[in-house]
């Protein structure tokens, strides 16, 4: 591939590493799970890229790859997340005390997160990330009615995940 | 705790990253995805399969002439080949499980189907190679003189033919059992996931 290509590559990339971190974040439960699941992910992007024609967006197309390898990419280990076990989540890093109760209940809602389904983990991230039911739909595959009636569900299913902790 | 509370916090929530990450150095690395390492496997395996009638002649060089009028080495060589080129088939398989740029949807039921197929096929190729080689073993002594296989020969058909129903089955229960334990787990995970997106 051309030098002009990598470079496009690596700046796209580098423009939407955050949502690849927060892809990690989801699937995999420590830092060293992360890392690999990271680098699986950018291999995963790079081997498609030359396919890649802009028919899609480009964070589209990067959220269908990263969470195909986060389900299906990489060899399964026993410590990733697939319990609510406090040492298996992913840590919260402090930042400032007016961010306490936010942490907190970040730190919950991944705990409650972590004892979702793979399929239910990448609803709950694209609804998070404010995504259109319509870019889920392409993403995911699923119809704008059947995701909203799994958000739904999801969303009580979090309720009562975070009400029993 | 309402998850549309949290959104706000969500989008905000600091996430470690690693400030000196290089992603053109990250791609040289190898996947270490399973279809990646499937696909070595297959690609060490054809060249052993390449390479095992080229050790047998050089093994037997001293006896080259009589070698290559061998129906039992020529045989070897055709059943390398088609080992190959099997071993090739599921190289193809395993390249296309590796493309992930369609919808999760679509992807799942297309990993299922392909580890289904890989796992049908290997089921079927199995027997059939040693039905071959049952086949050999039968009719060669007819057409070429086998000291080994005289005296397998000289053996009532009864403990004979008893042998290659018990290897069949061995080989049966053994490959199911492998299957099993380095597929099965991760072809209920699909199917499962494939089952919730379908609800």
């Amino acid at each position: 591939m051309l030098h002009g290509a990598e470079k496009e590559f690596e700046k796209k990339v580098a423009e939407h590493e955050l949502l690849l971190h927060k892809v990690c974040r989801m699937y995999a439960a420590n830092h060293a799970d992360r890392q690999d699941l990271f680098q699986e992910i950018v291999i995963q992007l790079w081997k498609g890229y030359p396919k890649f024609r802009g028919d899609s967006k480009f964070s589209t197309w990067l959220y269908r790859i990263a969470i195909n390898t986060a389900i299906t990419g990489l060899r399964r280990k026993k410590d990733f997340v697939d319990s609510y076990e406090p040492a298996n989540l992913p840590e919260v890093r402090p930042d400032d005390s007016g961010r306490e109760n936010q942490e907190e209940q970040l730190g919950l809602l991944y705990a409650a997160i972590a004892q979702l389904n793979d399929i239910e983990k990448a609803i709950v991230m694209l609804y998070m990330e404010e995504r259109t039911y319509e870019e889920m739909e392409d993403i995911l595959g699923m119809s704008g009615g059947a995701l909203r009636v799994k958000m739904v569900r999801i969303k009580d299913k979090l309720r009562q995940l975070t009400k029993n902790n | 705790m309402e998850l549309d509370d949290l959104k706000k916090s969500w989008n905000s929530q600091p996430i470690q990253t690693n400030k000196n990450t290089n992603i053109m150095e990250l791609i040289q690395h190898k996947s270490g995805g399973p279809v990646a390492a499937l696909k070595r496997g297959f690609k060490a395996q054809m060249r052993i399969m390449l390479l095992m009638p080229l050790f047998i002649f050089i093994a037997n060089s001293m006896n080259a002439e009589g070698l290559l009028k061998s129906i039992l080495f020529w045989s070897y060589v055709v059943f390398c080949v088609l080992v190959v080129a099997f071993f090739y088939f599921d190289y193809r398989i395993a390249t296309r499980m590796e493309v992930m740029e369609g919808a999760v949807k679509a992807n799942l039921e297309k990993q299922t189907l392909l580890l289904e197929k890989r796992l049908r096929w290997k089921m079927i190729g199995l027997p059939i190679a040693m039905l071959f080689f049952i086949l050999l073993v039968e009719v060669l002594p007819y057409v070429q003189h086998y000291k080994m296989l005289n005296t397998w020969h000289n053996l009532s058909p009864f403990i004979r033919f008893g042998a290659y129903a018990f290897l069949l089955l061995f080989q049966y229960v053994v490959s199911r059992r492998i299957n099993e334990r380095r597929f099965g787990a991760h072809l209920r995970h699909l199917k499962e996931l494939v089952k919730e997106m379908q609800d």
